[in-house]
């Protein structure tokens, strides 16, 4: 499935040179986030991780969907609907499907818990240091693997808006979201969030509101609206664009649609949204708006892939001889080829830059917090001062910005297949741990360091298994391993993986000596349904605020 | 999945401290399993969940699953110009996990009522707390 893309267009879209009013639009919209960044600058460690804790719903709904909605929402999953047809379907369901299980099995359970990361949780729920350096380090490799995606998107709008080549693209915009990172902190992101969705979802629908209009294919409601032009395309045109199991098998499309559920449960920088809510009621309440939220977004980037198919038959050539480039860039595409003004179309372009600018803000401030707070600071250095944290987090972020940076310059597969490889590793590795470690009291340390190695195994293995030929040449072929790259594929781990994870967890618990009793009264204190005060954690209602024993 | 040991008595000390109502059962003492749930709440609740993930199932995975097993009619059969398993897949699918959520939620309010559950009076107990808020969040650090 998984094949390296080249950058070629030959749509014309990248022709136009330096554009003055998109460029313009840009300036703008960032002058706009730093100066909001700049407003609500860094004051504190803890400021800076999670914002003071005090969202309503609609607007923490909001934040939830700007985290959501990355370049890969943006442009990647019309890319895929576009370029694989049925089988990119299992973007649109698995990544809004998911919110279901994450609210009725995790939200307020992990809210209650009151930790602000995956490795925090690991940490406190297994007793474990190990279990929190594995869970950091895989949050580590999460971000990374995500922000590839984001740098890519990053690079493609900047070629379209600047007209310099892909490579001063991506090296450009990833630098301004790296400077605005490191100076905002997540209080700014967390204002910005909603402001940039707000900005992100006009951009997206005016472009697709008036490719409808001036094409007559839609009024009011292009979400369900496309039907025609879809079956026009299919019927007509060419079978591949809706014919079922065309291009992936339906294990591939359940797989592919589990670990995408799993992963968005697994995510941490989706999870830290709930403990922004002011409290348990609107934190699941802000699920939901952050779901309709999301939606806007995912209903219109299916008619976006029709419309931007039918568009590219009639003015460029066979849509099935469309280039990996050109599917990425499709949403922009479409509006370019319904003849719409540049301006109008820089807006669409400069929205898919807030997109990756606001998920890679999130990620970054993940991957950091994992590095000072959880490996530096637990592993490393007991009692390092909240100055000597600000820094590790910031190198961090810069190494990390470097080394993505580097690697989006030759993007290993589609913008949205790469945000699946992270989410399957998310669900893989990060999932079952969380599920069972609220649901199962007597879970144990080792069952759950058990359980993420295989987890790692599963998860980061099948990427390995598929990247790796990409980018050493002494190793021919799709995969090192085909045949573990047919069952379990890169962006389809959690199938395979979720399972067994789970089983290595119960076995070795219960083989183990049982948790300390203190935290399995955290646990309880999960599931109870007396309220907490709003900061409290279940280890300050559950112990008094001692620590557990082990830690 | 061992027996659980009884509450030590260091652990009764910790004891909630209960204030009538709702929780006459200590939460605390209960096991916590997914299949076995101890408290009447964690029942109800469980309730809920088990039932709407059912159906979340069904929808989520019935029209791929529809569209693999009766190909011909998925895709010959239309719905709004769409052919009907795109459209369940594409539209039916995300819309349904909307509705499954907001009848969750609903459904959480109507337990938080039942159990005489108030969450506007975390918001004032938030007041109060503004202190060991800095306390909290300086353990994490």
């Amino acid at each position: 499935m998984i094949e390296p893309v080249l950058l070629e267009s030959t749509t014309g879209l990248f022709d136009g040179g330096f554009k003055l009013i998109p460029a313009l639009t840009l300036a703008a919209m960032l002058a706009l986030f730093l100066g909001v960044g700049w407003f609500f600058r860094v004051a504190s460690v803890d400021d800076m991780w999670v914002a003071g804790r005090s969202i309503g719903s609609i607007e923490n709904g909001m934040a939830i969907a700007a985290n959501w909605m990355s370049v890969a929402a943006y442009l990647g999953v019309a890319s895929t609907v576009a370029f694989l047809g049925y089988f990119g379907l299992a973007y649109v369901v698995g990544w809004t499907t998911g919110y279901f299980i994450l609210l009725i099995f995790l939200a307020a359970q992990f809210r209650r818990f009151g930790k602000y990361t995956a490795p925090d949780f690991v940490g406190d729920r297994y007793y474990s240091d190990l279990g929190r350096a594995i869970a950091a380090t895989t949050t580590l490799l999460i971000a990374f693997v995500y922000i590839i995606a984001q740098g890519n998107g990053l690079g493609l709008m900047a070629q379209y808006i600047f007209g310099v080549s892909y490579e001063v693209g991506v090296v450009l915009l990833m630098t301004i979201t790296i400077g605005y990172v490191a100076l905002s902190g997540m209080l700014g992101a967390t204002k910005n969030m909603t402001f940039q969705y707000i900005i992100l979802i006009s951009a997206f629908l005016l472009g697709l509101y008036a490719t409808g209009w001036t094409q007559g294919w839609s009024t009011v409601l292009p979400f369900i609206e496309y039907g025609s032009q879809s079956t026009e395309i299919a019927t007509e045109i060419d079978r591949q664009f809706t014919e079922p199991f065309q291009d992936a098998t339906y294990y591939h499309w359940v797989a592919l649609c589990v670990s995408l559920i799993a992963g968005t449960c697994g995510l941490p920088h989706v999870l830290v949204r709930f403990y922004t809510a002011d409290n348990e009621r609107n934190a699941r309440w802000g699920t939901v708006w952050g779901l309709v939220f999301t939606l806007l977004l995912f209903l219109g980037t299916t008619a976006y892939a029709a419309y931007g198919t039918l568009l590219y038959q009639e003015n460029v050539g066979e849509y099935t001889e469309m280039t990996g480039t050109e599917a990425d860039t499709l949403v922009v595409l479409t509006a370019h080829l319904a003849e719409l003004p540049d301006w109008l179309v820089g807006i669409v372009a400069a929205g898919a830059v807030a997109a990756g600018l606001a998920t890679t803000a999130g990620l970054f401030i993940s991957a950091s917090s994992a590095a000072a707070h959880d490996i530096y600071t637990n592993l490393y250095k007991e009692d390092a001062s909240q100055r000597e944290q600000m820094i590790v987090g910031r190198l961090t972020i810069l190494g990390l910005g470097a080394v993505v940076t580097y690697l989006a310059l030759n993007p290993p597969a589609l913008i949205a297949e790469v945000v699946g490889m992270s989410f399957a590793l998310a669900g893989t590795v990060l999932f079952p741990v969380f599920f069972l470690g609220l649901w199962w009291e007597d879970a144990t340390r080792e069952g759950a360091i058990a359980g993420m190695f295989v987890g790692l195994f599963f998860g980061f293995g099948s990427i390995v298994n598929e990247i790796l030929p990409q980018y050493v040449s002494a190793i021919s072929g799709d995969a090192i391993v085909p045949a573990f790259a047919t069952v379990v594929p890169a962006t389809s781990s959690s199938l395979v993986g979720v399972p067994a994870v789970m089983l290595t967890i119960i076995v070795v618990s219960m083989f183990t000596e049982d948790p300390p009793e203190d935290v399995k009264r955290l646990v309880r204190q999960c599931h109870s349904p007396k309220p907490m005060k709003k900061m409290d954690s279940a280890e300050d209602v559950a112990t008094d605020g001692a620590t557990p024993a082990d830690d | 999945m061992t027996a659980d040991e009884s509450p030590t008595t260091e652990t009764e000390e910790r004891r909630f401290e209960t204030d009538g109502g709702y929780d006459t059962v200590d939460y605390l003492d209960e096991k916590i399993h997914m299949f076995k749930p101890a408290t009447p709440f964690m029942k109800d609740h469980l309730k809920v969940i088990w039932g709407l993930f059912a159906v979340w199932m069904l929808f989520t995975f019935g029209p791929v699953t529809a569209t693999w097993v009766a190909t011909d009619f998925m895709t010959s059969t239309q719905v709004l110009g769409f052919q009907l398993h795109y459209f369940l897949t594409a539209i039916g699918s995300p819309v349904g996990a909307l509705v499954l959520c907001a009848a969750y939620a609903w459904q959480r309010d109507r337990l938080d009522a039942q159990y005489g559950v108030d969450h506007e009076t975390e918001a004032e107990a938030e007041a109060e707390a503004g202190k060991a808020v800095a306390a909290d969040g300086g353990e994490q650090a």
